[in-house]
């Protein structure tokens, strides 16, 4: 070891080392005291001790000063200097090494959790391969260009984002979107910086790079989330404001009434609330990290607060509960032929963005060709795969809003859509119409009427399937002591037959999308405090008028995210039961650390004022209770 | 022209230090806004890029005692 290396090391150390001499020398000081007889040399050793553990706090203190913030440096150099002047040696090496000590351990627990997030930026590789002037080239991640095409190999880490342009693999996303099993990926589908791309080589065509990739802007946003002051935190922000200025004037006024100065130097140590500050911020930054390494987003404290005292979970059917790809499960023609009915209905709702429109399409291109009424022409005009069928457009058509579609097409008025919208229209449905659709309504299906020219010709059942999950989900909310309520457009019979097969509680069917948020604003008014679970675009009103909303799928998606107090960056439903334990878990942990906090300061002051806590003891105690309240907030690092 | 910079100090030891050194940067000449996160340990400052140099806002942060590392 060099001088260079050892005055390096030193620097990279300084706290430690400073806390360890001044810790030897208080030892050393007390023991020469105690054990021999040399009370000068014991008191030269314990005023070394003092100052140099004090030198850096007084440092600060001195800046503190001229910056004119009061803070606990000063206090802390004051009840120092205070104690070598009044002649108690000990009582000063003491404060001074327990102070050092219990900040370097405060500074070293505190980096954890400010590196906790750290992690996940670590996981974008510095470097990009780029297929530039048709080459490779290797360039720093940060300086891919959009619309540049990176060339990411098996096991290699994906550099920026981007859309699959060549190959295909499993990627693991859990850096980003916290779900364990990889994603298939090929032409035409998105991938995040960070991931990792487990099987076949990838090339992607660059969407955003640097700072500009959803982990930058996840990570961004956790931090705001992080720093964004709970409403705990800010009354204990303005309390500790008075608190400081109270104890040092009761400390002056003491020293007046009794002229007693340990008790007043005592004061001064113990007037900062230590505990009280940190502990509710600690607590609220852990769990925020911890929610986000595994793929949940918080918004900020006071969300986390609010969501600890969610009593009942609404859940959007559609996408949320279910996988949200509709498909047709059956066709059934009332006199005229089943595609028939099928191509009929495609033609109407070809041009709706319903997803249940979507599925009918989709299932008629998917038809054998040919089959087709004889007046729509079959011609592959938009359609690239020659094997599917293509849809001809209506010449007109009108959307009802959660009731269907009224369409024209070849000279004939073509109705799709639910039991409303026939009642309103005045078409009668036959009794073996209607116990077809009984049927298939029990089986969870959603089924769609298809008239033409008044009559009806058939009808479309539609089936969504659960999501795997989301049985246990309900299940163990329940377990947690949480209700749990579906809310639907289906219509009353298939939303109880899916009820029961997820086994949820409670449902609301026969919902138009406004009406999702009149329920869960009923369900606030008999005193619920209620989170809703949706997609984050067509639910975001519901999911800004719950108390917490939560937004599934959202990474890539930024509306998600603004309306959301809490978005779920994949779509695993699996995770609402942890965000919703962690936010309790938070809430008692926050909760903990003030009454720790309180009850400390109460003691201590108590134990100063009647002499029982002096100096070195109260610093001890004060140290203690800091650490204390870190360590109970890092738990939720690890819920 | 305003330009914003970011630090990230990872050894604040109490929230006043970083109170501390909120405002030791406001003080600094062509500062224009500071924040001081002591639970991120983020600063980010805000400042007048004709009259501030973003060299000096490291130094500060060195002079009060902490470690400064680019963010």
């Amino acid at each position: 070891m060099n001088g260079q290396t050892i005055t390096r090391y030193y620097r990279n150390h300084r706290k430690a080392t400073v806390t360890a001499t001044s810790g030897l020398l208080y030892g050393g000081g007390w023991s020469l005291g105690y054990l021999t007889s040399f009370d000068a040399a014991s008191a030269a050793v314990l005023v070394l001790a003092t100052v140099v553990g004090g030198y850096d706090i007084a440092k600060t203190a001195y800046h503190e000063v001229t910056n004119r913030t009061l803070g606990i440096k000063t206090l802390v150099t004051l009840a120092a200097v205070g104690a070598v002047v009044i002649g108690e040696y000990w009582e000063a090496a003491a404060v001074v090494f327990l102070f050092s000590l219990g900040s370097y351990l405060e500074g070293r627990t505190m980096r954890k959790t400010r590196t906790a997030l750290q992690e996940l930026l670590e996981m974008t590789p510095d470097t990009a391969t780029v297929r530039r002037d048709g080459e490779l080239r290797e360039v720093p991640a940060r300086e891919v260009e959009e619309g540049e095409v990176v060339v990411v190999k098996p096991g290699g880490k994906v550099p920026v984002d981007g859309t699959v342009v060549d190959g295909e693999s499993a990627v693991n996303q859990a850096p980003v979107t916290g779900e364990s099993a990889p994603v298939h990926k090929a032409d035409g589908d998105e991938v995040y910086a960070g991931t990792v791309n487990q099987e076949g080589a990838l090339e992607i065509r660059t969407t955003g790079a640097g700072s500009d990739t959803t982990l930058e802007r996840i990570i961004r946003r956790v931090e705001e989330a992080q720093e964004a002051q709970s409403p705990t935190e800010s009354l204990i922000d303005r309390f500790a404001k008075y608190y400081t200025p109270a104890v040092i004037v009761l400390a002056i006024g003491a020293y007046a009434v009794t002229q007693n100065a340990i008790l007043s130097l005592t004061l001064l140590v113990i007037g900062c609330p230590g505990a009280l500050v940190i502990g509710p911020p600690v607590s609220i930054v852990s769990a925020i990290g911890n929610a986000a390494r595994s793929g949940v987003l918080m918004k900020g404290g006071e969300h986390l607060e609010r969501a600890g005292k969610i009593d009942l979970v609404a859940f959007d059917k559609t996408g949320t509960l279910t996988e949200g790809e509709t498909a047709v499960a059956d066709v059934e023609g009332f006199g005229v032929a089943d595609d028939e009915v099928l191509a009929l209905a495609a033609t109407a709702e070809k041009k709706s963005e319903h997803h249940l429109a979507d599925a009918i399409v989709d299932a008629a291109r998917e038809r054998p060709t040919a089959a087709t009424d004889g007046g729509a022409t079959v011609v592959q005009a938009d359609d690239t795969d020659a094997s599917l069928q293509s849809i001809p457009d209506p010449d007109d058509f009108d959307v009802v809003a959660g009731k269907g579609v009224i369409a024209h097409t070849d000279g004939h008025q073509v109705v799709v859509g639910n039991r409303a919208l026939l009642d309103d229209r005045d078409i009668d449905v036959t009794s073996r119409i209607a116990d077809y659709v009984r049927e298939r309504e029990e089986r969870g299906e959603t089924v769609v009427h298809v008239v033409r020219d008044g009559d009806v010709v058939g009808a479309i059942a539609m089936r969504d399937e659960l999501r795997e999950t989301a049985p246990g989900v309900v299940a163990a909310l329940r377990d947690a002591g949480i209700e749990t309520v579906m809310l639907t457009g289906d219509n009353e019979r298939t939303a109880a037959a899916v009820a029961e097969e997820v086994g949820i509680d409670d449902y609301r069917a026969e919902l138009l999308p406004e009406d999702k948020q009149s329920v869960i604003e009923t369900l606030q008014g008999e005193g619920h405090v209620v989170a809703m679970v949706g997609d984050g675009i067509n639910d975001a009103p519901s999911l800004a008028t719950a108390d917490v909303g939560i937004a599934m799928g959202a990474a890539g998606t930024d509306t998600a995210i603004e309306t959301a107090d809490m978005a779920l960056m994949a779509d695993d439903l699996e995770r609402i039961p942890y965000a919703v334990t962690l936010s309790k878990a938070t809430r008692r942990n926050v909760l903990e650390n003030v009454g720790l906090a309180v009850l400390t300061v109460t003691v201590l002051l108590a134990g100063v004022l009647t002499s029982y806590v002096t100096l070195a003891a109260g610093m001890l105690v004060h140290e203690a209770s800091v650490l204390l309240v870190i360590l109970n907030g890092m738990r939720l690092l690890r819920h | 022209m305003s330009d914003t910079t970011q630090f990230r100090v990872l050894d604040f030891d109490c929230p006043s230090c970083a109170s501390t050194v909120e405002r030791a940067l406001s003080n600094v000449d062509g500062v224009e806004d500071v924040e001081v996160h002591y639970s991120t340990g983020r600063v980010e400052v805000e400042y007048d890029d004709g009259v501030a140099d973003p060299d000096a806002f490291a130094q500060t942060i060195e002079n009060q005692g902490y470690t400064p590392q680019p963010a």
